[in-house]
């Protein structure tokens, strides 16, 4: 969400929005600090919790450092020159403690704006509570969602995860800024990134970018190319983004707000975030409930469990953008009292943001003034308009992407936004127009597709294996989309239920029906990666701290039709229109529930079939209220916001790409018996589950594939079986491609394997090929992590090279072991026919000479040691050489000729070693007959040990920048 | 009432007598479930325990927590004398968790000793139940599990009240299980708050338990190869234990013989053959005699015993030592034979001398060698290499190690 707000501040500006700028903004703006509130209330909250986490986790008080990266892309976002926001910290403090003070205000609009966008800030009031509970809530829930959100982002994210899960990685230091940025606004990062070096080529991708992230689901092929290129194109950015997943772990945020509230010199953060820690129960969870469980839970029903994720991250959009609508549903209404329906007020929003001169009221300027009245007239509401209008309209943008562009043609699409504002291009033909023009709830369902739809329009292009039935894919879609648009079902029609069509020649088993998580891979994309769908939450177990969610969750129905009423009732939709209960709450929840109000559409009604895709809406309404009421119904929602809640934490590795690929599959085969078994014991744990039922058999053909962590149950259509994975390793072995590509494709290799149970001589070849190729590029810990499963597997007797790698584990340990515990206890688990074996006895004489000292020994082991043992001897060389010239320096006298040295000490020649001699402090005199003499007595002095030119501050030269920057696949 | 119920019903009342009365003597055989012979009360229940046996009634007259203590032990020895170790140990541990309660509201330390033997035969239990579960290809984890059991015993007993002596015998449990699982790093916590915890003086434990306690941080600094610490510990064992317990002074003697050797002492040889440790006979005449060659005869020869008991790497350092006697050694024939030059000792000399132990090193290692001797100050003097000579102080030029590491 945060990303997406961001991003889409950083579209208009950057992208198509310079022009608008100075309308909008400037309007908005009554100091650029409120758009940088706005911009941040949803994205800096959010990440500054993961910015700290990271910065704390790397141990570098890269706060600030986070903080200048957001503040640059918001004043960017705001070319408009207002460089007072830019400045620093201080104007965002600035912005906070107006925040706070407006929360103050008895107006229950401002309460609920301040509450939803300052959420963390402290909320006097019950209702303010409430929301801010509730925001807390989604923030809870959605922060692996704001990477969802990202979408388009995700992809990206996870593969930014698969490559720097190993640890190091993240963690590292270089990278916090861009994490940093990353965090504040995925989209943004990226664009940022982008933007130093190609700014304007890049505009587009990004832009096109957040739109999909709006459109969430949209499976848009132009988005999905956009995404991919730049994932590919950034490995900076997967690093930034890995960074942001990790901060996202709900437990982490936490973590990190308390330590960064402690520690942290900057007062933003402080506020808001120790506010969100106290607020987490709401007190008055009932009016909160309510509202989230229209919008959440509608998604829900719809979607199956395998739509839970997508659900989720649809709602997190929701919650996040709830800022953009609660400050616009409010004026909408206000305004248009009789004629906005949900979708409506969606509608307008899109226009409004798009600009789009047909809109009457939805005008950016008309808006604004409208909620200025309506709303406080806080400072701070401006820039939450300014935040709003950008949030809102490209998730819709994107969502219109999604549908009419990106079917048909991304590139005009593209073209679009890139003349108009960002979301104008985005709404594109047919659907915005119509919308804007449009009250009629039919009109704006054209305008915006109702997340379940895009989902739906997801699942069936995940399903798609090729071009070819992409194409197919496209063209049916279109056909049902146009039915559906014309008969007025679109938004009454459950999309989430709706089974996908046959494809042609596809292999329709895959295609799941439930809703998928996976999105549509995109025809485009040339990287063939399809994009990410976010996976975890089912697999965590289930989380207490989410009481409000699950309320939400329960109370989905009545909060929807409280909404609805409100908003709806008179209007034509009679769909939207629920009983008429509740009364004006705050405008911030108003603005939720219309929020929510697209989701409802999706959830509503059981419809299975295509036909019932003319449903009138009332019956959509009936059904979906009975699917709400259900206490099955119930308890599966709960269960599942549960779970995501929670897997919120675990998400950094979440999303593959590539699983997504299949797509459909794995609902069936992984979804439903978790689903299953949530209902059947809602506390199941990860470690109660029966994983031995989910040993996969794969049926993916590629041979490439990218790795990404799982977290979910792996789709047996995105693992290969063996045969595959065996090609899959000798394209690896035979690859001319850098090692960072190949460590990917191993670790892919081996997660196939691992989730297929596969452990023969052909698993320990592949981990005996990723230790050899770890060990050759110097990467330790995934040497390690090989090393230490070859051990378990050579232990079950399955053959390999044992004793080489009994020799690796023996140079290894000498190096690792702090006590001689472990390296006795390692050559004591060494059997008398390995110690006969040539690479043993050399490891074994290396370790002597090591404990020894004996630098002559080591230095005639290393030039005959065998396989790849001198890769691991390189890492004692350095402090071999050392304490030789101690040694030397101290017991020879008066000199010792270099040369001498140099040939001890295995240099390859005379200056090599001089060279070496003086980097470490010796003192080198020139000999008359012209030979370099070390002055031993001087050396012995003078010894220094110098900072290792490679040095950087995460300790692994590996992950140094210009590597991630040079690296390509 | 048949006989079999008898003895139970005469073991139970025996036990509840025992646990009621607070009598820890009289309960204390009666919980040691492996002890070989058992007590004649334990006996025989033991051997008239049968499986479908209900005993349940005995223990009516009880309060619960009794009750259900009488009857997991019951489970538990029957479990146990019917060979079913895994079964027996969990059966026990359940009984001693429900001890372990009690124990907690209890004032006194009359329970004290009853403790020990449970914490001694969870151990022993455990360990046989790992054995067993082993050969049958499974996981064997209870010993794991007794760890943790122990550390719920110790954290009972580390209170203020007069519990908090048995706190050490626990602990040298606890460090028995760790030492052999292999888990010794676990050790570092429980050593921390036995030595810093202001409600233990050290000096009010039991002598046996601090005898124990000193035996194995000693082997802990070993391997970190504190040599002067780990001394300190294990001699401090060596005075304290006693001295009819010869196996445990063999054990004692077993690390501190390689600690004092790496500090330049040298044992008798008879103190060896006392102690049955024959191992080190060759070591120690390699140091003598500056042999390097039997010093890596002797490693080679007791090579998994060193290993297994972790002071290979101890013996292998003694090295050094060997080359600097072996120094001594060319260095007092050529003072023999001209005084005058014998601080100059040709690097020609050495080698040969090494190629006469069979060593095969040529001249640049040999050279490797005097550096490294001259650099951890086990000889005193200076390398030309332009002409291949050590040139040796003419003070002191081999100093002795007199009970500090080499290299200080």
């Amino acid at each position: 969400m945060d990303l997406e707000s961001n991003s889409v501040e950083k579209q208009q500006t950057e992208g198509g929005g310079q022009e608008h700028h100075p309308s909008m903004y400037p309007s908005a703006m009554p100091g650029h600090q409120p758009g940088i509130l706005a911009a941040r209330p949803a994205t800096v909250e959010w990440n500054y919790p993961r910015a700290n986490a990271s910065s704390l986790e790397n141990g570098i008080p890269s706060i600030s450092g986070y903080h200048d990266d957001q503040r640059t892309k918001d004043p960017a976002a705001f070319q408009d020159g207002k460089s007072a926001l830019s400045s620093t910290g201080a104007s965002t403090t600035h912005d906070y403690s107006a925040y706070i003070n407006n929360q103050n205000p008895a107006d229950p609009y401002s309460h609920a704006y301040q509450s939803q966008y300052y959420n963390y800030q402290h909320s006097t009031t019950d209702s303010s509570h409430q929301q801010v509970g509730i925001v807390q809530d989604t923030g809870a829930t959605y922060q692996p969602l704001s990477s969802f959100q990202n979408a388009s982002s995700y992809p990206q994210t996870n593969y930014s995860s698969t490559y720097y899960n190993p640890g190091d990685y993240q963690t590292t230091a270089g990278y916090q800024p861009q994490a940093a940025g990353y965090q504040s606004s995925d989209y943004t990062q990226q664009t940022n990134a982008w933007n130093n070096g190609n700014y304007a080529s890049h505009q587009y991708s990004a832009y096109s970018v957040p739109d999909a992230n709006a459109a969430q689901y949209s499976s848009s092929p132009a988005v999905d190319a956009t995404h991919y290129q730049q994932q590919y194109g950034q490995w900076p950015g997967y690093y930034n983004q890995t960074a942001p997943d990790v901060m996202c772990a709900p437990g982490t945020e936490h973590m990190a707000r308390s330590s960064v509230s402690g520690g942290s010199s900057l007062p933003d953060l402080n506020q808001g975030y120790p506010a969100k820690s106290n607020q987490p129960p709401p007190p008055g969870t009932t009016s909160w409930r309510q509202d989230p469980p229209a919008s959440s839970s509608p998604y829900f029903q719809g979607k199956d469990v395998a739509g839970f994720s997508q659900t989720n991250d649809w709602q997190n959009r929701p919650l996040v953008f709830g800022n953009t609508p609660r400050a616009q549903a409010p004026p909408h209404f206000q305004q248009t009292l009789g004629s906005p329906t949900f979708v409506s007020v969606d509608e307008q929003r899109k226009t409004g943001y798009a600009k789009s001169p047909k809109m009457p009221f939805t005008p950016p300027g008309q808006v604004r003034p409208n909620f200025r009245p309506a709303l406080n007239p806080l400072p701070t509401l401006e820039g939450l308009r300014g935040s709003k209008f950008q949030i809102p309209t490209n998730p819709r943008i994107a969502t219109n992407l999604a549908f009419s562009v990106s079917k048909t043609d991304k590139e005009s699409a593209e073209k679009d936004a890139s003349i108009a504002p960002a979301y104008i291009n985005v709404s594109v033909p047919s659907s915005t127009g119509e919308g804007t023009s449009h009250d009629s709830s039919q009109s704006l369902a054209k305008g915006a597709f109702p997340p379940s739809l895009r989902a739906y329009v997801e699942r069936s292009f995940a399903r798609c294996k090729d071009d070819a039935q992409r194409l197919s894919n496209q063209n049916i879609l279109k056909e049902i989309i146009t039915k559906a648009t014309a008969d007025g079902t679109l938004f009454t029609q459950d999309w989430d239920t709706e089974p996908l069509f046959t494809l042609p020649a596809t292999s329709a088993d895959n295609v799941s029906k439930g809703p998928q998580i996976s999105f549509s891979l995109l025809s485009l994309n040339k990287l063939k990666r399809s994009p990410s769908r976010r996976a975890k939450s089912r697999w965590e177990p289930v989380v207490e701290e989410k009481p409000p969610v699950l309320t939400t969750n329960l109370n989905p129905v009545a909060s929807d039709s409280t909404i609805l009423n409100r908003f709806t009732p008179k209007t034509a939709e009679a769909k939207f229109a629920m009983p008429p209960s509740s009364t004006f709450r705050s405008p911030r929840k108003q603005a939720k529930k219309t929020r929510f109000s697209d989701p409802y559409p999706v959830q509503n009604g059981g419809v299975s079939s295509d036909s019932d895709k003319d449903q009138e809406l009332t019956k959509l309404l009936s059904g979906a209220i009975s699917m709400v009421d259900s206490p099955e119904e119930r308890r599966k929602r709960e269960h599942r916001s549960k779970r995501f809640e929670k897997s919120q934490e675990g998400k950094a590795g979440g999303h593959k790409n590539k699983a997504f690929r299949a797509g459909g599959g794995r609902n069936k085969k992984s979804k439903i018996p978790f689903t299953a078994k949530f209902d059947d014991a809602p506390r199941l744990a990860v470690e109660d589950m029966d994983w031995d039922s989910f040993t996969v058999r794969g049926t993916c053909q590629e041979i490439e594939k990218r790795y990404l962590r799982l977290t979910s149950a792996p789709d047996p259509s995105t693992v290969r079986p063996e045969g595959v994975l065996e090609k899959a390793l000798a394209l690896v072995q035979s690859t001319p491609k850098n090692y960072l590509y190949k460590c990917d494709q191993l670790k892919s290799i081996r997660q196939d394997l691992t989730v297929q149970r596969i452990r023969n001589e052909f698993t320990v070849k592949v981990y005996e090929t990723h230790a050899r190729l770890a060990l050759e590029a110097g990467d330790l810990p995934e040497f390690n992590q090989c090393q230490s499963q070859l051990k378990t597997l050579y232990g079950e007797g399955i053959n390999g090279c044992h004793f080489e790698f009994a020799a690796y584990n023996l140079l290894c340990v000498i190096r690792h072991s702090s006590t001689n515990r472990e390296l006795v206890a390692s050559m004591a688990r060494l059997t008398p026919v390995a110690k006969r074996d040539e690479a043993v006895k050399h490891a074994l004489q290396v370790r002597a000479a090591v404990t020894a000292g004996n630098y002559v020994l080591f230095f005639r082991l290393y030039k005959k040691a065998p396989n790849l043992s001198p890769c691991l001897m390189d890492l004692y060389v350095e402090k071999m050489r050392f304490e030789a010239i101690k040694c030397m320096s101290k017991s020879y006298r008066p000199t010792v000729p270099v040369s001498f040295v140099s040939q001890i000490l295995g240099f390859s020649d005379g200056e090599d070693c001089a060279d070496w001699l003086r980097a470490h402090g010796a003192a080198i005199t020139a000999h008359a007959d012209g030979n370099l003499l070390v002055d031993s007595k001087a050396t012995a002095a003078g010894l220094y040990m110098p900072e290792p030119d490679d040095a950087v501050p995460h300790g692994d030269s590996n992950l140094a920048v210009d590597d991630f920057f040079t690296a390509k696949f | 009432m048949s006989e079999a119920q008898r003895s139970v019903a005469e073991f139970i009342r025996r036990f509840s007598d025992a646990y009621i009365l607070q009598d820890g003597p009289f309960l204390t055989p009666l919980i040691a479930v492996s002890s070989c012979p058992p007590s004649p009360a334990l006996f025989s229940v033991a051997n008239s325990l049968s499986p479908n046996q209900d005993w349940g009634r005995f223990l009516k007259p009880f309060d619960a927590q009794l009750g259900e203590i009488v009857n997991h032990h019951l489970r538990a020895i029957q479990f146990f004398y019917s060979g079913r170790y895994a079964d027996a140990y969990s059966a026990f541990e359940k009984s001693a968790n429900v001890f372990l309660q009690e124990f907690r509201n209890w004032e006194t330390a009359w329970a004290l000793q009853p403790l020990y033997t449970i914490a001694y035969e969870i151990r022993v239990l455990a360990e046989k139940a790992d054995q067993e579960l082993a050969s049958h290809g499974k996981n064997p984890e209870k010993l794991k599990g007794a760890g943790s059991f122990l550390m719920k015993v110790f954290g009972a007993l580390a209170t203020k009240g007069p519990k908090r002596v048995g706190a050490l015998h626990v602990t040298c449990q606890l460090f028995k299980i760790y030492f052999k699982l292999g888990t010794v790093h676990l050790c570092r916590s429980v050593i921390r708050s036995i030595e810093t915890a202001r409600i233990f003086d050290f000096e009010e434990f039991p002598l046996r338990d601090k005898v124990t306690y000193m035996y194995y941080t000693g082997r802990l600094e070993v391997y970190n190869e504190n040599f002067l610490a780990a001394d300190q510990k294990l001699t401090y064992a060596l005075t304290h234990c006693n001295p009819k317990r010869t196996s445990n002074i063999r054990m004692i003697v077993k690390y501190l013989v390689p600690v004092k050797l790496s500090l330049g002492i040298l044992p008798k040889e008879s103190l060896l053959e006392r102690c049955n440790l024959p191992e080190y006979l060759n070591a120690v005449q390699a140091l003598k005699r500056g042999d390097i060659r039997l010093l890596r005869r002797a490693l080679s020869e007791h090579e998994d015993r060193f290993l297994k008991s972790g002071v290979y790497l101890v013996i292998e350092k003694l090295e050094l030592q060997v080359y600097q006697r072996m120094m001594k050694k060319i260095y007092m024939l050529q003072k023999l034979k001209d005084p005058a030059k014998a601080h100059q000792v040709k690097m020609e000399v050495v080698v040969k001398a090494s190629r006469w132990l069979e060593m095969d090193m040529d001249i640049d290692e040999v050279e490797c060698i005097m550096a490294i001797l001259i650099y951890k100050n086990l000889m005193k003097g200076y390398f030309a290499h332009k002409s291949k000579v050590v040139v040796l102080s003419k003070q002191d030029p081999f100093p002795k190690l007199n009970g500090k590491p080499v290299g200080d």
